[in-house]
């Protein structure tokens, strides 16, 4: 039974997930599913926090484990699944919301097991059933062909990258005799310098499989397309929830299990991020779609946050966690503001003259902006300020240089949306007034945005690595 | 090696039997053949043909339900095995496995899939 209780948050979540499927068609027309899934949310935010109080420890024979590194991420997701749910509240006219919301339930409990995960198995398990939500929930308008089209694209290019995550275990345990992370750690480091073949060949797929779930170059190609064929809302859980729960497992796998191989994993990883964040800052200058552009923004994002862990440090990590968390909340922010214009924000153009007509619309959008660009006194600052010093910590000059320079090419694509919400006449009607829930969770995200601008050591206690 | 002598002897007694049931038919047997009879069976449409025409949707869907219970078999068979010595825990245990599968089972039989319409 203890070991039960380990797993409290995933059980609520997916407990609620079950009872939503039961009841779906009859509570379609009601708001149910989407305060069961708040709810939800916090219950198991609140848990979480609960169980660790009784202090960290393993469970399931060590395939799960409770620690601060997990607790973190856990509350991330739960504030992810929250607020995207509050987001969704517009768009759910055209969609059957029971199970809407059970899929969003479903794969927040995947993220969640694959952040709790001690053994590469539990790992893969959690990341399959948040893939595997994420497919129908991207393909959920089933009148759309847009949205069949992008769900189909997604579920080939991710059943590729899932088959690259499982060959990469079967490799690893092949080469140690186990998949539980400490005992991997233990093979490695008694193994001394015979290096071989297949545990490179191991690593360097695992790091893939993981780095298609955040979305890195060159396993990105199915992020602009899953993006701008599903609904805002679902591509901005994708956003943020894939690419947290990706980091999550990489900081993990790479600290704890292949620690040893430090050399091996910050070449993999450099590449990763260094190709991640040229790729996706100047695609997306050329970007007219809303979606499509921070789809790269996202890319490039990645490219950033994987910058603290290609140190292999436990500060490292704790810079990558710092990203990942201000991340969620301000790309939460920026699709919140496209999904409260509606049609017309999901276009370039339809930012034009937004200031003139709704102005605190504007200045919200303005500080996500800024925040993804990384100007003070944003949390976007603060988050490229500690990933890109650890970066040179650990010596790799070169890549601090690429990364503080490409973020003035991206400061070009995010500022024209500014400079179109203010320099511009407007060539649309005013957007009608927001849902009471949409602008609660735009005020949540601009909230952290800027507290997390303003104090971010007030985050640092809490960003422990594992 | 010695485990898999009991495996050799099933496999050589299964072609030993499978094979003189063929070999006494074909020679012993009346044959009476018809076109209809002499077409391969295959769960009533021909196996060799080009991938055209519409084939009804319905039948994935009785495909996937079928894999619902083709899971819960494949859980029950093992734990049917040890049974005793898992006791009360594992019934609990094997109760809630059922009742999550059986959630989706309600779910697709309250939205129609079991209406062959």
């Amino acid at each position: 039974m203890t070991d039960l209780t380990l797993l409290i948050s995933e059980l609520i979540l997916a407990g609620m997930a079950l009872a939503l499927i039961l009841v779906a068609r009859r509570t379609q027309k009601t708001p149910v599913a989407a305060v069961g899934t708040v709810f939800a949310a916090l219950a198991a935010a609140l848990t979480s926090a609960w169980i660790l109080s009784g202090g960290s420890g393993t469970g399931f024979g060590g395939m799960i484990i409770v620690d601060g590194y997990s607790q973190f991420f856990k509350v991330l997701i739960a504030a992810t699944l929250a607020l995207v749910t509050l987001l969704s509240v517009r768009s759910l006219e055209e969609i059957p919301r029971g199970e809407y919301h059970a899929l969003l339930l479903l794969a927040a409990t995947g993220m969640m097991l694959a952040v709790s995960a001690h053994d590469l198995l539990p790992l893969y398990l959690g990341l399959e059933l948040m893939t595997l939500c994420s497919y129908i929930l991207v393909g959920i308008r089933i009148a759309k062909p847009t949205s069949n089209e992008a769900a189909v694209k997604y579920f080939l290019l991710g059943s590729f990258a899932s088959a690259l995550l499982v060959y990469g275990i079967s490799l690893t345990y092949g080469a140690t005799g186990t998949t539980d992370f400490t005992a991997i750690a233990s093979a490695l480091s008694g193994a001394g310098q015979g290096r071989n073949v297949l545990l490179l060949l191991a690593i360097g797929l695992v790091a893939a499989g993981l780095a298609f779930k955040i979305a890195a170059v060159p396993l990105h190609a199915w992020a602009p397309d899953a993006y701008e064929g599903a609904s805002a809302p679902v591509a901005a859980f994708l956003a943020a929830g894939s690419k947290a729960v990706g980091l999550a497992a990489l900081g993990r796998v790479c600290l704890v299990a292949y620690g040893s191989e430090t050399q091996l994993l910050s070449l993999i990883l450099a590449g990763f991020a260094g190709l991640s964040i040229i790729v996706g800052s100047i695609i997306a200058l050329s970007q007219t779609d809303m979606k499509r552009m921070l789809a790269y923004s996202s890319i490039s994002h990645a490219g950033y946050a994987l910058l603290g862990l290609i140190a292999g440090t436990p500060e490292g990590t704790s810079a990558t966690m710092m990203y990942a968390f201000f991340y969620v909340f301000m790309t939460l922010g920026t699709f919140g503001v496209v999904i409260a214009l509606g049609e017309r924000g999901e276009k370039l153009d339809g930012y034009r003259g937004l200031a003139a007509q709704r102005a605190g619309t504007a200045l919200l959008m303005l500080i996500f902006l800024m925040s993804l660009t990384g100007i003070p006194p944003t949390a976007g600052f603060a988050a490229k300020f500690v990933v890109i010093l650890s970066v040179v910590r650990s010596g790799h000059i070169a890549l601090a240089v690429l990364a503080v320079a490409c973020s003035v090419v991206s400061a070009f694509f995010y500022m024209r949306v500014a400079v179109f919400m203010y320099m511009n006449e407007p060539q649309e009607p005013a957007p009608s007034r927001f849902p009471v829930a949409l602008s609660a969770a735009l005020a949540v995200a601009a909230l952290v945005t800027l507290i997390g601008g303003i104090s971010p050591g007030s985050l640092a206690a809490w960003a422990v690595s594992p | 090696m010695n485990e898999y002598i009991g495996i050799a002897v099933s496999l050589v007694l299964a072609g030993v039997i499978s094979g003189a049931m063929v070999l006494l038919g074909s020679t012993l047997g009346k044959k009476n053949p018809s076109s209809e009879k002499l077409a391969p069976f295959e769960c009533g449409k021909d196996p060799f043909t080009l991938p055209m025409g519409r084939f009804a949707i319905k039948f994935y869907l009785i495909g996937i339900l079928f894999i619902l219970f083709d899971v819960e078999l494949v859980f029950l068979y093992p734990w049917a095995v040890v049974y005793r010595s898992l006791g009360i825990t594992g019934l609990v245990e094997l109760g809630i496995f059922l009742g999550v599968l059986m959630a989706g089972f309600v779910y697709a039989w309250d939205n129609g899939a079991l209406n062959w319409r």
